[in-house]
């Protein structure tokens, strides 16, 4: 398949900001070694090059779709980019320290172009908000009707969010591996961020999540999950297609990776 | 320049906001028009031959540049060859315009820019930085770069 490939080696290397550079070590696809690389974000676009001024890149790993993952490795601070098609490759990159892998692995699961666009939307959302609410003299305004639609499924509710945050903590007491356990902290904190505790910020038009089990549709904006869903390959309905409710089937989908983490990690002890 | 087509392929099979058949003509001298099914998914404009699974190609709409040629034709132009256009006919003027539309909004650096003014606009009325509750302020791509333009090129067709 084509692509307009020196345009986007362009892109690489344009003035546009980039969202992170550095170092990583990558796995050869024949040559297994590992190899020091300059990587460079933009958007849902990993540029790596050989060294840090080279002109051009020598490869790029579209981001779309992806799955970043900790993975075991002799390496140390070692991560994968995975997808979700078939045949797919896997990336093997190492970071040179525990901060940066986390950076790393934190940068790259918000690459996506739909995590990008679920954010616009949902700030969208908020200043038409801000914007009713001042015309109609303070009053909240309703959400959307088919937000409503996908906050039926108990998961999505507050208590299921902090049994799920309690389960985490007890089961990353013990933990055998260092790589497992920065991965079960990182989502630790995110699952916080979820179950609401500490994150109102007090506006007005913002309600407290309510305590049925299947919270209100007024609390899903307010509790957007960090991390994207693992895209299921192309029978997935998109979550930015027209009719889902953005952040609730998110978060619906974050809770079940949660889930899914946790139980790999209780085989695995 | 490598990258993962194997990925890119099955990207090009998902659901797509955009999807037609055009007539389309490359950017090289000596090129004619011929019929495609494009497909718009995600930053990026696919092409097929009709009735064929996988894509002939694929453009990453990134750094480039949408032009309205007549009432039914549109072009794409890439700005490091700027004088290079991929042409697409439309069936009506009403599809042409969609079309530059969508595109024009279909990317990442396009997006970026309303989030930055959403989230600035937001703060102002406010004075609370929506992105906070989420956790993502600090993320660098939600930040206003220095010498950056704040506002959304084009906020009225949203």
């Amino acid at each position: 398949m084509k692509l307009n490939e020196r345009s986007v080696a362009h892109y690489a290397t344009c003035d546009s900001p980039p969202d992170k550079t550095g170092f990583l070590f990558k796995k050869g696809e024949r040559n297994t070694a590992y190899h020091r690389r300059w990587f460079v974000l933009k958007g849902n676009m990993l540029f790596y090059f050989e060294e840090r001024d080279s002109r051009e890149p020598i490869g790029v790993i579209v981001l779309e779709g992806c799955t970043v993952e900790l993975c075991e490795s002799v390496e140390e601070f070692a991560f994968a980019i995975k997808f979700d098609c078939a045949r797919a490759r896997v990336y093997k990159l190492a970071a040179e320290n525990q901060a940066a892998m986390e950076s790393w692995v934190k940068a790259l699961s918000r690459a996506s172009f739909d995590y990008m666009r679920l954010v616009v939307k949902e700030l969208e959302r908020q200043l038409e908000e801000i914007q009713d609410a001042a015309g109609a003299g303070g009053q909240q305004a309703r959400p959307k009707p088919s937000r409503r639609n996908q906050v039926a499924r108990s998961r999505s509710g507050a208590s299921s969010s902090s049994s799920s945050s309690s389960s985490l903590s007890s089961s990353s007491s013990a933990p055998s591996m260092a790589a497992v356990y920065s991965a079960q902290k990182m989502l630790q904190d995110e699952v916080q961020l979820i179950s609401g505790s500490s994150r109102e910020n007090g506006v007005a038009w913002s309600k407290p999540p309510s305590a049925s089990a299947n919270g209100s549709a007024e609390a899903a904006p307010s509790r957007a999950p960090p991390v994207p869903p693992r895209r299921l390959g192309a029978s997935l309905e998109s979550p930015v297609s027209p009719d889902t409710a953005c952040f609730s089937k998110l978060h619906d989908w974050y809770g079940r990776e949660v889930e899914e983490l946790r139980a790999q990690w209780l085989q695995s002890q | 320049m490598r990258f993962n087509e194997k990925e890119l392929v099955c990207l090009s099979r998902q659901p797509s906001e955009m999807a037609a058949e055009l007539g389309m003509r490359g950017p090289k001298k000596g090129d004619v028009v011929k019929r495609r099914l494009v497909k718009l998914v995600v930053n990026f404009l696919f092409y097929f031959r009709t009735d064929e699974e996988e894509p002939i190609g694929a453009l990453l709409l990134e750094q480039c540049r949408v032009e309205r040629e007549d009432s039914q034709t549109f072009s794409i132009a890439f700005l490091d060859e700027a004088e290079r256009k991929y042409l697409f006919e439309c069936d009506s003027e009403e599809q042409c315009k969609e079309w530059i539309d969508s595109i024009i909004k279909a990317s990442y650096e396009f997006m970026r820019k309303n989030l930055i003014f959403y989230r600035m606009e937001i703060h102002r009325l406010t004075g609370k930085d929506p992105l906070e509750q989420y956790g993502i302020s600090d993320e660098t791509r939600f930040q206003v770069n220095s010498g950056s333009h704040f506002m959304a090129r084009d906020t009225s067709s949203l």
